[in-house]
């Protein structure tokens, strides 16, 4: 958190009501979102209870496991969302287009792809546990289990995954797109409880949104008082409708907050970046439906040393692209690093734009640009600088000092003696330019699977899934 | 019909919010009093809406008593244990109807019914003796027993497991609820799985079991025969049988070394 | 002159658990929570009869769940627990030994406790492997607490340990690291314990190993699985905790004269101290509130109700506090921010960062 979304959150008190910290919408929203809301047994590791998912916010569809300790009933409900999620997921892979890679062959992508979308953090560590105690199962051998439940497994066990890639769509909690996008007037530890904070958005802070009794908790977990008074009676009356109709009133609450979500997101315009990140989520998605289709076995319990090695560098720079997209695509994130000095805006007092360096063949135009800005500029001179007003342009900066900063554009000016018109900012112009640019070390050389050292256990055995694996108590 | 459930909803509703809000103020007796209230509604709501009252669930005719299979049981064991094993061997083996839950007051009726009646059944369910002859927690014996295993020495629960393995290992089980039984048992016996999934070799079960309890077999001896000496001495028939009162029973002897604690009573 | 007794007043003293011992170590800079912690003042009654009952509570799934794992793990004379100790800390084959303390009677089992640890810390070797419900002591701010590992210690190599049962699941070799956490804390309050009992016997108090094995069900199943877990900072933050218990003088010294926290119960046990009357009380025993003791204190809710009307930036948390440095009030930080304010000494730079931040905001969002 920045000092300037502390500065939000002290405004929000103030106010009564939560603050914006964007001004655009830093994920892409699905046409047809799939909500996803799980419960499950309290006590237990991943055991279903319920869930309440659609993609038709008048048509919510809810499975229950009536006797969440019967081993049959779960699977028989892991079956059943089998039949919900599968037809959603693989409806995607229809409709695909082309992709040429340099030094690759081309591959097809999908046009579109699912995305889920759970209240909160927990929600999605659950889904991901789903998918661990699915994945392994055979629907053949000694303790099958229904059709599509594997499948499921491995399905989910991707999504939960692919959830902690930094700038990911596929599947994305409630409660973080929100306090992406707004500060709230309390701790971050409160704006997990979805309730609470789509009130600071919508209408202030209210107290209802802690009791239980008029906003159940979103889950996975449920309201022990709820458990105690309404759902072990339930359960040990035996009658199936009881236990439905009583998960149903804590599903439906959650419900509608979900959609009142997606509403409030949507309202918000999509920044550029979200686009580019969803168009590697579409990616990623076709590269598992293929993977898939190979004959793949399931993901292994573990990743080995140099898959774990290459998914931790991947991650760090998609953290690291994530960021300064947000900051090019966001005044409000931008701010963020002009507070530091990382980053300034002002308005442009003097041009000189046929400067060149250089001498007959290498002399080359290097435009100079000279800024007032009331910001605070850390920044040495020969920096490099990007701006968001021109991309494909690169500057350095040569002097700041006194509210005034001269720069020299030395990327994206072209080979005429020239700068074509438009490629240098006018005098009164605003501009903003930032230290924080778009390149990044590229990807470590990390040896082949096979070749991983023996100080980091030696090449991975083969994951082939065992009896044992497809055997697990699910209990 | 639907506006009556509607009604009732509406009631359960409320009454489930009553019971929650009573909860949390810890008041008690208004809780239970909305709690009887809701019961109604439920049953009232349940009846509605499956349309009639469900005819109570007949329960399957019960053969053998609760107690008969608990007799089952431990014989097919031969040593003290915990109603969980008496309750999984009986499932396994003799196709038993018996949950844990109904063996807590076994043990209670089962002195009841010696008291008015000394030696009037062939068998009771007794209890196990701890090293103060008091009734050990858990533990279920057989009153046709020899004291030596009715009592229980600090190695004794770790004997009394391995001779239950023996017995299971030792029993042709019909289906896989043996099996599985036998498989719990096997892994806690070092050497009797060989490592391999799926249902161990009885024999090699037998062997690993007799294989530890040699370490275990002279002390423990030892020390039930001591244990057998003072409860022979010590008790009359109904605490022979069910163990004394805690209080009673404070050793004055505490010359069994590695085995009595000597604590006294303060 | 105030006393903890006086504080407590005519209500009966609340015992400690390991878990509250284990909580004392979780806001350790909290006047308030030190004061009815050490008075063995009843917190969940007292938020109650404030109107700010605690959010706490656990679902009757998760207690049998609880209930059921730890039998399975004990049973048959601990078979899964030998099986897990032969495995991981490699003991011998012949040491079996169980002793269930519980079998002495509940009034007996503090004292037969004490004298099975007194033989098996002289006699080694022969004097048994296995306590079942041992119940320990310690001493809080003059009280005695009884602890009751629902757990089981045993010696190998010469050393104790202390077997924590918990039924949060081990996937794949990993678990929710604050259940983990909460664990070890708990454990580390049972070590302790054990550590001054053989203090107190003339033992090396070091014969209680700082490595607690954790016992939780694997994957999916129920079948259990043990790790060691290095209790050794838990153990020094409760001890420096404990160690400021005994000064509470100081903070009673502090607390205005004659002040009590009494709820002065009824005849049938209801609190009849007017609500004002001992939220003023109270509200002289200064509280440190911040986000986290939303899971760990009774007494939250009515914490924060405080923050609230005081306009305390505490209320967003620790890093936000952080980063504003010293600037405590709502209204103070966005005075600054605002430039309505003058920075007081030392406020020179954040008032700078403050005012800075407030005018990119502004002109961002308009």
């Amino acid at each position: 958190m920045s000092l300037l979304t502390s500065l939000a959150r002290l405004r929000a008190l103030e106010q009564g009501i939560a603050q914006p910290v964007a001004t655009v919408r830093h994920c892409h929203l699905s046409e047809r979102p799939m909500v996803f809301i799980p419960l499950k047994l309290s006590g237990e590791a991943a055991a279903p209870l319920a869930a309440m998912l659609g993609t038709d916010r008048a048509r919510p569809r809810l499975l229950v496991v009536t006797q969440p300790r019967n081993r049959d009933l779960r699977f028989a409900w892991a079956a059943e969302l089998a039949g919900e999620l599968l037809p959603y997921i693989e409806g995607f892979l229809a409709d695909t287009e082309t992709v040429e890679r340099r030094n690759a062959d081309p591959y097809e992508r999908a046009l579109d792809a699912p995305q889920l979308i759970v209240p909160n953090p927990a929600g999605v560590a659950f889904t991901r546990l789903l998918g661990r105690s699915t994945r392994f199962r055979r629907a053949d051998g000694p303790y099958p289990v229904p059709e599509g439940v594997p499948l499921l497994g491995r399905w989910l066990t991707y999504l939960g995954e692919r959830a902690a890639y930094p700038g990911s769509c596929l599947m994305i909690s409630a409660t973080e797109e929100l306090a992406r996008h707004w500060a709230s007037g309390q701790s971050a530890l409160e704006d997990a409880n979805l309730a609470a904070l789509l009130a600071w958005i919508t209408t202030g802070p209210s107290d209802d949104a802690e009791d239980p009794l008029v906003w159940p908790p979103a889950g996975p977990a449920t309201d022990p008082g709820f458990d105690a008074e309404v759902l072990a009676p339930a359960i040990e009356s035996g009658s199936d409708e009881r236990v439905t109709e009583a998960l149903r009133t804590q599903l439906e609450p959650t419900w509608r907050l979900m959609w009142q979500s997606v509403d409030l997101l949507s309202g918000l315009p999509e920044a550029p970046g979200a686009g580019q990140r969803w168009e590697q989520d579409r990616g990623s998605f076709s590269g598992m439906a293929a993977h898939l289709a190979e004959g793949a076995p399931p993901q292994p319990r573990r990743d080995g040393a140099v898959a774990a090695a290459a998914k931790l560098a991947r991650m760090e720079r998609a953290q690291a692209a994530y960021d300064v997209q947000r900051a090019y695509d966001d005044p409000l994130i931008m701010a963020e690093y002009r507070l530091t000095g990382e980053a300034f805006a002002g308005e442009v007092i003097e041009t000189v734009p046929d400067n060149t360096e250089g001498e007959g063949r290498s002399r080359k135009l290097r435009p100079l640009v000279v800024i007032k800005t009331d910001d605070p500029v850390r920044l040495a001179p020969g920096t490099s600088l990007g701006t968001p007003e021109r991309r494909g342009q690169g500057a350095e900066l040569v002097s700041a000092g006194e509210g005034l900063v001269t720069l020299k554009i030395t990327k994206g000016m072209g080979r005429g003696k020239t700068a074509a018109p438009g490629a240098v900012p006018e005098v009164g112009e605003r501009v903003c330019y930032t230290s924080l640019t778009g390149d990044f070390q590229g990807s470590p050389a990390l040896p082949e699977a096979e070749a991983t050292p023996w100080t980091h256990g030696g090449p991975p055995p083969e994951h082939v899934p065992d009896d044992e694996d497809a055997q697990e108590e699910w209990s | 019909m639907s506006d009556r459930l509607d009604e009732l909803e509406r009631r359960i509703d409320e009454l489930r919010a009553g019971v929650r809000r009573a909860m949390r103020a810890r008041d008690g007796a208004r809780a239970r009093e909305l709690r009887a209230e809701l019961r109604t509604a439920e049953r009232s709501w349940d009846a509605l809406v499956s349309g009639e009252q469900p005819p109570p669930a007949l329960e399957p005719p019960r053969l053998v008593t609760v107690r008969e299979q608990v007799h089952q049981g431990l014989r097919l064991l031969g040593a003290a244990a915990q109603p969980r094993l008496i309750v999984a061997v009986s499932d396994a083996f003799f196709g038993g109807t018996i949950r844990s839950a109904q063996l807590t007051s076994l043990r209670r009726d089962e002195e009841r019914s010696f008291r008015s009646a000394p030696h009037g059944r062939p068998y009771y369910l007794s209890a196990a003796l701890t090293d103060r002859l008091s009734p050990a927690r858990g533990l279920l014996t057989l009153s046709t027993w020899p004291l030596e295993r009715r009592v229980v020495g600090p190695l004794s629960p770790r004997v009394d497991f391995l001779t239950c393995a023996i017995a299971v290992a030792s029993q042709e089980g019909a289906d896989g609820r043996a099996d599985r039984l036998l498989i719990r048992m096997a892994r806690n016996i070092p050497g009797a799985t060989g490592g391999a999934l799926g249902p161990p070799d009885p024999g090699r079960v037998i062997e690993a079991a007799r294989a530890e309890l040699r370490v275990h077999r002279e002390r423990d001896t030892r020390d039930r025969a001591e244990l057998a000496r003072r409860a022979a001495a010590q008790l009359g028939d109904v605490a022979r049988l069910f163990g004394a009162a805690t209080l009673s029973t404070i050793a004055k002897e505490t010359t069994m070394k590695g085995t009595i604690n000597g604590v006294k009573a303060e | 002159m105030n006393t903890l007794d006086a504080l407590r007043g005519t209500t009966p003293p609340r015992p400690h658990d390991a878990r509250a011992i284990a909580a004392l170590a979780a806001n350790p800079g909290c006047a308030r929570r030190a004061l009815l912690d050490g008075a063995g003042i009843d917190k969940d009654a007292v938020a109650r009869h404030l109107g700010f009952p605690a959010p706490f509570g656990q679902s009757p799934f998760a207690i049998t769940r609880g209930n059921l794992f730890e039998s399975l793990v004990k049973a048959d004379g601990c078979a899964e627990l030998l099986r897990m100790l032969r495995e991981l800390l490699g003991l011998p084959v012949a040491e079996v030994a169980y002793h269930d303390v519980e079998n002495v009677g509940a009034h007996l089992r503090h004292t037969h406790t004490r004298a099975l640890i007194d033989r098996a810390a002289r006699e080694g070797q022969d004097a048994g492997t296995l306590y079942d419900h041992p119940l320990l002591s310690l001493e809080i701010a003059g009280h005695t607490a009884y602890l009751e590992p629902d757990v089981v210690a045993f010696q190998l190599g010469g050393r104790f340990h202390i077997v924590e049962i918990k039924s949060f699941a081990v996937v794949d070799g990993q678990a929710d690291p604050a259940a983990v956490a909460a664990a070890a804390r708990q454990a580390a309050v049972y070590v302790l314990a054990l550590r001054a009992l053989l203090e107190e016997l003339g033992h090396d108090p070091l014969k209680v190993s700082h490595e607690v094995v954790l016992v939780c069900p694997e994957n999916f199943a129920n079948r259990p699985v043990a790790s060691l877990v290095d209790v050794r900072r838990q153990l020094a933050v409760l001890r420096r905790q404990l160690a400021r218990m005994t000064t509470l003088d100081r903070l009673l010294a502090g607390l205005p004269d004659d002040v009590t926290f009494d709820l002065r119960p009824g005849e049938d046990g209801r609190p009849t101290r007017p609500v004002a009357e001992l939220s003023d009380a109270l509200r002289g025993a200064t509280a440190r509130y911040a986000p986290d003791c939303l899971s760990t204190c009774d007494m939250c809710f009515f914490c924060r109700d405080e923050a609230r009307q005081e306009g305390s930036s505490d209320l967003l948390g620790r890093q936000v506090r952080d980063e504003l440095g010293g600037v405590a009030s709502v209204a103070e930080a966005l005075g600054l921010a605002d430039g309505e304010r003058d920075p007081a000494e030392g406020q020179e730079e954040i008032a700078r960062l403050l005012r800075n931040a407030e005018r990119l905001r502004r002109e961002c969002l308009t």
